[in-house]
């Protein structure tokens, strides 16, 4: 190969029942920072998780753990969350569906993007400045992949699991989520009438922080064109949905994000 | 094909294929001005980092985008021991 070698630290972890990788670009003796993170991300599973009967949020849906007596981290979740639903017009609840655990309470919606956001921070804290985290699609980059070059975000294809349909990237600091149908089925449901939305098959979001974005996403894949309106009125965050028959609409914002491919 | 993979294997490139065009307009206000994808792309390949997409399982994993960009970059690694 005539590639000049990588450096840096590659991880994929499967927590939170999918994987994610983490792509880090700095050159930096990689054990403690990997370990923090993963640490980080199974500690979340642990305490959010609605697969788990055991967690405390499944304790908090089923009334055997009150509000008040659980953890200042959990609490500060459910306050966001509470912001979230109440900015969404209730779009966005964390009781809108069933959870695994069998309660109708299940912040997952929020969580993960959290989690990453945090674990962003956390590598910035050990020193590091240039990554790539991906958690299921949903995504946080900092810095460059190297130096003169920005990271090149693809954003899946409805209808072609092998194919991107958009390009985005620009900025030394993004968060990308995307919400849709097409790995799941039609999932999402729209807490105020309760039937399974149907209108778009996919929502990206595009903003500085992943915990806003995800839930964003969500939010605007249930507000289906609507959304657009809605996402332009967040201050630093932008919208590419692509509905059943194929168009594609963002907001005016989302410009400043696209990117072509080279050659 | 839509990922292109060099002879041994790994990811080099995936398409950005074209979406639909035309349709009736939207209503666009002075806030948000939704734009329909007018632009006459022909199909690119892009070597991309990662990938965004709805949340897949960890069986599905196997089968993505994302898994075969990790495959390469993990390949194309000098271990730092």
């Amino acid at each position: 190969m005539s590639m000049p070698p990588a450096t840096g630290v590659h991880h994929v972890e499967f927590v939170m029942g999918m994987a994610v990788s983490i792509d880090i670009r700095d050159e930096i003796d990689s054990t403690g920072v990997l370990d923090a993170v993963v640490s980080w991300l199974h500690h979340v599973d642990a305490t959010f998780s609605t697969f788990k009967l055991e967690s405390p949020i499944s304790a908090l849906g089923r009334g055997e753990l009150e509000l008040g007596d659980a953890s200042p981290e959990i609490r500060d979740v459910l306050r966001r969350c509470e912001e979230l639903r109440i900015e969404t017009g209730g779009v966005f609840d964390v009781h809108a569906v069933r959870a695994p655990n069998g309660t109708t309470f299940d912040p997952s919606g929020f969580v993960k993007g959290w989690s990453i956001e945090e674990a962003a921070k956390l590598l910035e804290m050990h020193g590091c400045g240039n990554f790539c985290i991906n958690a299921g699609g949903d995504i946080v980059v900092r810095g460059s992949p190297s130096p003169g070059q920005n990271w090149l975000i693809g954003i899946r294809h409805p209808d072609e699991p092998q194919a991107l349909a958009m390009l985005v990237g620009g900025a030394c600091r993004l968060a990308v989520a995307t919400s849709a149908s097409y790995e799941r089925g039609a999932h999402i449901i729209d807490p105020r009438s309760g039937a399974p939305t149907t209108d778009l098959a996919s929502a990206t979001v595009i903003g500085p922080d992943l915990a806003m974005a995800d839930a964003y996403a969500t939010a605007t894949y249930v507000m289906g064109l609507d959304g657009l309106d809605w996402i332009a009125r967040r201050p630093g965050y932008d919208a590419y949905i692509i509905d059943r028959e194929g168009m594609t609409f963002w907001t005016s914002g989302f410009d400043r994000y696209r990117q072509w491919a080279q050659g | 094909v839509q990922a292109v993979f060099s002879a041994d294997g790994q990811l080099t490139a995936v398409n950005v294929l074209q979406l639909p065009t035309d349709r009736k307009s939207v209503a666009i206000n002075n806030r948000a001005v939704p734009t329909l994808n007018r632009e006459a792309l022909s199909t690119q390949s892009a070597k991309v980092h990662t990938v965004s997409g709805a949340t897949y399982t960890s069986d599905d994993y196997a089968k993505s985008l994302q898994s075969a960009i990790d495959r390469a970059r993990a390949n194309g690694i000098t271990k730092l021991t």
